[in-house]
């Protein structure tokens, strides 16, 4: 057989690469969900970990040290199977909060040592000037917040797109386990599992290629 | 202080390092030789396990399995790229399975002389409080084999497979305001459960169900999960059935050796021997 005839049959016949959408559409999917969630209570987190309200911290420190330091496929089954096993929840929603919770706790820590590394005489020389509060974050916190958070954050958004190929685990097709059924069916591993990785490959250089985009625009 | 801490913590690595490197050697040195045979990983048998079954057997039935070392694997597809790398040597499958991956790839290969020669028998496994679903599967599994159905089924599914030509598509019963049953399906055992191009969970068990629902007036719902979550699935209510393998009875092995507790398990539906294959590269001209 052909190799062009063999990647036909593997990727495109019968459907074949509409299946392969569906599944990048579930990881894009639970991808953005997460990021979105996982910003803000990583934001929330940075802030009572940051914050002069001991409790806070604590709990701040607790969380983070526990996600960061399990793995996240543990977190999924623990959530699936036991915390909303009896609640008939989606199980695309609990991925969701899943990933949320574990990228939260990545970028609490990111934003926290991008807000070490800021010059804090640069804020106080804006309060000193009459900026208020929310200008002097605005103005002068928040742009080099991003500029140092930017790198780091955006190894993380690729990141969370890899760890979402364990969803299979809980009854969601994503674009691994699309890859694997193929796989199976096909009797073809090696060249299955080299087409998914060019694909997630291509999703991780979307991305780089978006922050570029916004690396020009900010020059 | 300081100084003596850490001779004692360089002592210790030293030590550890050296007991491990020792037992590894050593392990290395009894593997030596022996024939490395892939094998799925049992849902509820570790391999320690899985290695006194294997020299019960031994001892017990006379068959040379010493000579080989079990390696697991939690999907088909990767113990099948672990023989074409030449991971391992050989793998163990069904004789379904093995035909499937024929048709598929020649240069896949039976390999007739082997010293083992088990039958598995699949079934559905349930949770054990669900005595009236078992009745129910029960009844049905016995109507299907006693009026043909399931052999009507094996041969459509299985037997009739060729390279070019898949199953046929099956059709899940839909019943208005029915019970719904969901089964717990890997997809990774063609030809008896795979996922067809269109994304949808199709195969001999796949078909098998479709009959029980249609006889039982029930809906079938399949949830498509990995391996190694199946037990998890089912304890944890996630899903009703999953599907099972009994490993082959006999005075050494016990039908539920390898059943985790509060599973119960029906009558099979479905009995294969195990065979083991191997990987011939076609040689360049």
């Amino acid at each position: 057989m052909e190799f062009t005839e063999l990647i036909y049959k593997i990727f495109i016949k019968d459907s074949g690469w509409l299946t392969i959408l569906n599944g990048l559409w579930v990881t894009v999917q639970i991808s953005a969900l997460s990021l979105l969630f996982g910003t803000l209570l990583g934001s929330l987190m940075c802030f009572f970990r940051m914050s002069k309200f001991k409790p806070l911290k604590i709990f701040a420190q607790i969380y983070i040290s526990i996600i960061r330091g399990s793995p996240v496929l543990m977190l999924l089954m623990l959530l699936f199977y036991g915390v909303f096993a009896r609640t008939g929840i989606n199980p695309l929603l609990v991925a969701v909060i899943t990933f949320s919770m574990h990228t939260a706790a990545h970028v609490a820590e990111l934003l926290r040592s991008a807000l070490m590394a800021l010059d804090k005489g640069q804020l106080e020389a804006a309060r000193t000037l009459g900026f208020s509060e929310f200008q002097a974050f605005k103005l002068v916190t928040l742009p080099q917040l991003a500029r140092i958070a930017k790198p780091v954050y955006q190894s993380t958004v690729v990141n969370l797109i890899q760890w979402t190929s364990v969803v299979g685990y809980v009854t969601i097709t994503d674009l691994t386990r699309v890859i694997n059924n193929i796989a199976s069916r096909t009797m073809q591993p090696i060249i299955t599992i080299t087409g998914g990785m060019i694909i997630y490959l291509a999703l991780s250089y979307f991305i780089y290629g978006i922050f570029h985009l916004t690396d020009k625009k900010i020059r | 202080m300081k100084k003596i801490f850490a001779l004692l913590m360089i002592c210790s690595l030293v030590l550890l390092t050296g007991c491990g490197g020792g037992d590894g050697d050593k392990k290395a040195d009894d593997d030596a030789g022996k024939i490395k045979l892939g094998m799925i990983t049992r849902l509820n048998a570790s391999e320690e396990n899985f290695s006194v079954f294997m020299k019960k057997i031994e001892e017990t039935l006379d068959v040379k399995i010493a000579s080989h070392t079990p390696v697991f694997f939690d999907r088909l597809t990767q113990m099948q790229a672990a023989l074409q790398s030449e991971q391992i040597d050989e793998i163990s499958t069904y004789r379904s399975v093995a035909r499937y991956m024929i048709a598929k790839d020649p240069q896949f290969q039976v390999l007739k002389d082997h010293s083992l020669e088990f039958i598995d028998s699949f079934c559905f496994a349930l949770r054990e409080d669900d005595t009236e679903l078992k009745d129910s599967l029960n009844m049905v599994i016995k109507e299907m084999q006693a009026d043909g159905t399931l052999d009507r089924l094996t041969k459509e599914y299985i037997i009739d497979i060729n390279a070019e030509s898949e199953p046929p598509v099956v059709e899940l019963p839909h019943f208005n305001s029915a019970q719904t049953i969901k089964v717990a399906v890997t997809g990774d055992l063609p030809p008896l459960d795979y996922v067809s191009a269109d994304g949808k969970p199709a195969g001999f068990n796949t078909a098998v169900l479709a009959e029980i629902g249609n006889r039982m007036l029930k809906n079938i719902e399949l949830v498509e999960i990995d391996s190694g979550a199946r037990a998890a699935a089912l304890t944890s209510k996630q899903a009703d059935v999953i599907f099972w393998a009994i490993v082959p009875v006999s005075e050494i092995i016990p039908q539920d050796s390898d059943k985790p507790k509060g599973v119960t398990l029906t009558e099979p539906y479905y009995k294969d021997k195990i065979v083991h294959m191997i990987f011939k590269p076609e040689e360049t001209k």
